[in-house]
């Protein structure tokens, strides 16, 4: 007893010991070191792209490149598919968020119906960005794509802008390469992306089986939800900025 | 009855479940319907139509506008608005708003290197264009 009145004494000492000094349990901060070293390799990965971005002389434009919509044709849509696919994340984002809020409270239906939801958005998304993948693929665009020395301006041209003059001219000179480069990126980091939300389905898919099982109402806490609530947020925030640097910039 | 105790805290240990040394969030199981409760799923709920509505502004920004101004002030209002959404997600979706300072100091501090990258690395392109060619069209 009097041991046990000997540790709780030098409590107020943050880093004493005995407990955590961030008031989060060790899985949680792991969880946040985790996303820190993923946002550095998808900052690497963003970063190179900017860079070759910026010694190319001319650069596909997004409107262009990304302007067609499923069953809709030839119709000129700019960046309405993509919009739709970054509102699927954003929502999946907030159903997760809730189901985390549920198991906060130790509601078992409310987090398998949250986590359920979550799901359906990832898989929509993944679809979206099938569709995607497909169309950019039938159009020409691939992994190292765009290397024949013999290929028509015809085959390129229309993913550049066809207002800017300066562009159009420097098209045969430098056009082929900077295609070359472009999808060479935009498959490596949104496949990147897209691997880290076919993980987070999975994960959810894990947690979900495991809540319907109880296994988290008889450990007497949610905190694996928001654990792979966490990486789940940080796939919406990566994409947030895959967005913006493909499709805005 | 000791022996119980000792049994539950192995079990604590193997589920990595470390709950009696924090007294996190997750520590009060309140009621899903209290207003306290309803608060925070409202607060869920504004974020969600702050994001949206940032999207929608920064879509038609991109489709209508940002041929027509100039390529600094369009990347400008892009990252800006990136920056919000990207600190919204942060702040409010993943509770990193919720935790400690020191935890968030933690967390953040590293990720000033970023900085340093771009600015680094988009010099460095910059300059290798510069250097390399006669008249760059961009």
């Amino acid at each position: 007893m009097s041991q046990a009145t000997a540790t709780t004494a030098p409590e107020t000492k943050m880093w004493g010991g005995g407990r955590s000094p961030f008031n989060v349990s060790y899985g949680k901060i792991m969880m946040w070191f985790f996303l820190l070293s993923d946002s550095f390799t998808f900052g690497a990965l963003l970063i190179a792209y900017g860079t070759t971005r910026f010694f190319s002389a001319v650069w596909p434009d997004p409107n262009q490149v990304f302007k067609s919509f499923p069953f809709m044709g030839e119709a000129n849509l700019p960046l309405l598919f993509v919009s739709l696919m970054t509102f699927i994340l954003i929502m999946s984002s907030v159903t997760m968020v809730l189901a985390v809020h549920a198991g906060h409270y130790g509601d078992k239906q409310g987090v398998i119906k949250w986590m359920l939801w979550t799901i359906v958005g990832g898989i929509c998304f993944l679809s979206c960005q099938a569709w995607e993948w497909t169309h950019l693929h039938s159009e020409g665009g691939w992994w190292g794509s765009f290397t024949d020395a013999s290929t028509p301006i015809s085959a390129f041209h229309h993913f550049f802008s066809p207002h800017k003059e300066a562009v159009q001219a420097a098209l045969p000179a430098h056009g082929m390469q900077a295609t070359h480069d472009f999808f060479n990126y935009f498959f490596t980091i949104t496949g990147f992306h897209g691997a880290h939300v076919t993980s987070g389905v999975i994960f959810n898919i894990v947690i979900l089986i495991n809540t319907v099982n109880g296994t988290y109402e008889r450990r007497g806490h949610y905190e694996m939800v928001e654990k792979v609530g966490l990486y789940w947020h940080f796939v919406d925030l990566v994409w947030v900025f895959v967005f913006t640097c493909f499709y805005l910039l | 009855m000791s022996q119980h105790h000792s049994q539950n805290e192995i079990q604590h240990y193997y589920e990595g479940d470390q709950s009696k040394l924090y007294s996190g969030i997750m520590q009060h199981h309140g009621d899903i319907n209290s207003s306290e409760s309803k608060k925070q799923v409202g607060r869920i709920w504004k974020v969600f139509w702050i994001l949206l509505v940032v999207t929608v502004v920064e879509v038609i920004l991109g489709m209508f506008f940002s041929h027509h101004m100039p390529k600094a002030l369009v990347a400008f209002f892009f990252l800006a608005l990136t920056l919000l959404k990207a600190g919204y997600i942060v702040a409010i979706f993943m509770h990193l708003g919720d935790e400690i300072k020191s935890f968030l100091i933690t967390v953040l501090i590293p990720l000033t290197l970023f900085i340093w990258f771009i600015i680094a690395f988009l010099a460095d392109g910059g300059f290798w264009l510069f250097m390399n060619s006669t008249s760059p069209t961009r």
